[in-house]
């Protein structure tokens, strides 16, 4: 035993050593962004830069979020992430369940054509959407950037949803049909808490796909609906870039979503390995 | 019994969430950006962040005065060109006005409205050649200047205003130690003051910058050299960039690499500002709006000077950075969009206590002179008014051939050892393939 740990210990240290590189490689922009705003203008452009703030300053913070529009934007980042979240579980859920369950020649094809969306340069559809907006009336409003932004995690959360309800296996289904459920009562009391990990996923990855999204809060929102991506880039401007204010509401634009992804975490976890194992 | 919990907790979830959305959607019919004022008595202007504060209050006096609202959109640099290009093209749009950078005019000249019976022969006058020529698009005015601005000379006044150091300079280059006004002073200079000031064998001021990954510093020197057709001519098709003054601009412009900190390929505004800042170069050239912004723990605050920028054989130049308000032919409200740029420009001077202090109008400028905190304003006014300033070409291809031919061109010059004729010439074949 003492020989095969000894025999073990160099590839666990190659192993920690190479999972140390990745943490470092993935974790050292948001670190940097972290420390630059709490930087000075001059410590933020510092040539060569500087990691460590030479003067440490809360002023980045201060000037960002009372910067004219800021308060407004994130308010409207969250509505519209829910709103998109909402909207996609609500259509993709039932999709997905019957793509798996029914196994038809149109759901394949539907399926794949879903996926095709996903292959079509956003900004494609950026200018028939504002078109469309328009005409509805939507156009700068949370709602229209919502459902926009539904189009583009829509199919995501097919896909998600279809592989975990695969994993489901139909006895269970057929069991609760046993017990006098109908097929909706069994979908809702049944099927659905089994796969609660994988909606929570599925739920993670539709919101994250709202919240970080640019070119239709670009095109879609003026001033009313305009999200927190915009005016986040709005700091870069002709005249220089505020790397003190951009990274600082970055940083707090950043909050949400790290504390969502602890908080669900243990679902996650549960169901990504739900979705990798086939019943 | 397990799954009858998690049943419980799945359905106490969804009904939360059910709450929450309809909370959401209540307050998604408009968005928490504050509401609108309505189509009616309302002007939307699409706007540059950087710009907003310019425009602000002008916007503020006209919804004073005519009780029109003026709703400013701030967008990112970028994504302002994106906007404007995709609503032009979808032949409807959400705003009334737009604020465009000089350099897009040619490309959304076709989807705005002529603005010629806004230039008269006063309006002319007040502003600047450079902005008269360009915006002008296709034989019509398709933007009324809003702003501008112009490289000027930053110097080190403690340095220049040292007795020992005038000194050494008067017996090492036999004339004073002062800003320097030609292309011969400014290597002087810049080569005087590059030097290791604290003995440890490493140089740690310089005398100027050399900016290799932005162009516009080189277009300035190619209009120094008395250049009048900047790279090409949009008209006849005609690529200059490899002609005898191209070719002495690069040349002057590579000539002061010596007396410049190394990584020039990568330096571009930002970090020769902040080489400025951290007191490593005695000299900058730069914009001249950054005089006011000074930040306040640099080394050199308040011992900053400014002057025109330095004149070549064909005199003074810089390159004019205008912006100009332009109307979309797609809006419905094109008489008060007009009356708005109109009122803009009538209003100009409203522009100069705004954070960045940039106006277009030549009265503007000159109503600072020898006001204290405007000192930038004769330098840009010079500059600006010299003949040879000229604008950059009209042609629609220009972002194009900034990106893939003179950036990358600049910082394969800047680099020891390069052919700067042969990069020239490249560069005119790849220009040549872009226009065809």
């Amino acid at each position: 035993m003492n020989g095969l740990e000894t025999r073990r210990r160099p590839t666990r240290i190659i192993l920690w050593a190479a999972l140390a590189a990745v943490l470092v490689l993935y974790g050292f922009p948001f670190v940097y962004l972290l420390l630059t705003s709490f930087k000075t203008p001059l410590d933020a452009i510092a040539v060569p830069p500087q990691v460590l703030p030479s003067q440490w300053t809360l002023d980045n913070y201060v000037a960002a979020l009372s910067k004219e529009g800021v308060v407004p934007a994130l308010i409207n980042s969250v509505a519209t992430a829910v709103l998109s979240t909402a909207f996609s579980l609500a259509l993709g859920v039932p999709a997905a369940y019957a793509i798996t369950r029914f196994r038809t020649p149109s759901g394949r094809i539907f399926v794949v054509a879903a996926l095709v969306t996903r292959m079509v340069p956003t900004i494609a559809v950026g200018a028939p959407l504002v078109e469309t907006m328009r005409r509805l009336g939507i156009s700068d409003t949370t709602i229209g950037l919502a459902i926009a932004h539904t189009t583009i995690s829509l199919p995501l959360s097919i896909w998600l949803m279809s592989s975990f309800f695969e994993a489901v296996p139909i006895e269970l289904e057929e069991a609760a049909k046993v017990d006098g459920s109908d097929r909706l009562q069994a979908f809702r009391h049944v099927v659905l808490p089994v796969v609660s990990g994988g909606l929570a996923v599925t739920a993670i990855f539709a919101f994250l796909a709202s919240w970080n999204e640019f070119l239709f809060a670009l095109l879609l929102t003026s001033v009313r609906a305009q999200t927190t991506p915009i005016v986040i880039a709005n700091f870069q401007t002709q005249f220089g870039l505020d790397w003190g204010g951009m990274t600082a509401l970055s940083a707090v634009y950043s909050v949400p979503v790290i504390l969502l992804t602890l908080a669900l975490q243990r679902h996650i976890v549960a169901g990504l390995t739900l979705g990798a194992v086939k019943g | 019994m397990k799954l009858r919990s998690t049943s419980g907790r799945l359905r106490t979830a969804m009904a939360g969430i059910a709450v929450a959305t309809s909370l959401i959607l209540a307050i998604a019919g408009c968005g928490a950006g504050g509401s609108s004022a309505g189509p009616a008595g309302k002007l939307t202007v699409l706007v540059e962040g950087g710009g907003k504060a310019e425009l602000q209050p002008i916007a503020d006096l006209y919804q004073k005065q005519t009780g029109t609202t003026v709703e400013l959109v701030e967008l990112p640099y970028d994504g302002l060109y994106d906007r404007i290009q995709t609503e032009l093209g979808s032949g409807k749009t959400s705003f009334d006005v737009a604020a465009l950078d000089a350099i897009w005019l040619s490309a959304f000249s076709a989807g705005v409205s002529p603005l010629d019976d806004l230039f008269t022969d006063d309006v002319k006058r007040d502003l600047f050649p450079g902005l008269v020529t360009e915006a002008q698009v296709g034989g019509s005015y398709v933007g009324m200047p809003v702003w501008t601005n112009s490289e000027i000379l930053y110097y080190r006044t403690d340095l220049f205003g040292d007795p020992k150091e005038k000194a050494a300079f008067q017996a090492k280059y036999g004339y004073p130690l002062v800003p320097p006004t030609t292309w011969k002073q400014y290597q002087d200079v810049a080569q005087f003051f590059t030097r290791d000031t604290n003995g440890d064998g490493q140089t740690d001021l310089y005398g100027t910058d050399v900016k290799g990954a932005v162009e516009t510093e080189w277009l300035a020197t190619v209009s120094q050299t008395g250049e009048k057709t900047m790279v090409l001519d949009p008209k006849s098709g005609d690529v200059t960039i490899d002609d005898a003054d191209h070719l002495a601009a690069l040349n002057f412009y590579t000539s002061l690499l010596p007396y410049a900190p190394p990584g020039a390929a990568q330096l571009d505004w930002a970090g020769s500002q902040n080489l400025f800042y951290q007191g490593k170069l005695a000299m900058m050239r730069f914009w001249g709006h950054a005089y006011t912004q000074t930040p306040a723990n640099a080394a050199v605050k308040g011992k900053i000077g400014v002057a025109p920028m330095i004149a070549g054989p064909g005199g003074i130049a810089g390159v004019p950075g205008a912006w100009y308000l332009s109307v979309p032919k797609a809006t419905d409200k094109q008489a008060e969009a007009k009356k708005f740029v109109a009122f803009a420009y009538e209003h100009n001077d409203l522009s100069i206590k705004t954070s960045l202090g940039l106006v277009s109008r030549i009265s503007a400028f000159e109503s600072q002179a020898g006001v204290a905190g405007h000192e930038n304003y004769p330098a840009i006014l010079t500059t600006l008014k010299s003949p040879a300033t000229i604008a950059r070409p009209a042609t629609s291809k220009w972002q194009q051939i900034v990106t893939s031919v003179l950036t990358p061109m600049l910082q394969k010059a800047v680099v020891k050892g390069a052919d700067n004729a042969a990069l020239l010439k490249q560069a005119k074949a790849q220009i040549q393939a872009i226009v065809k």
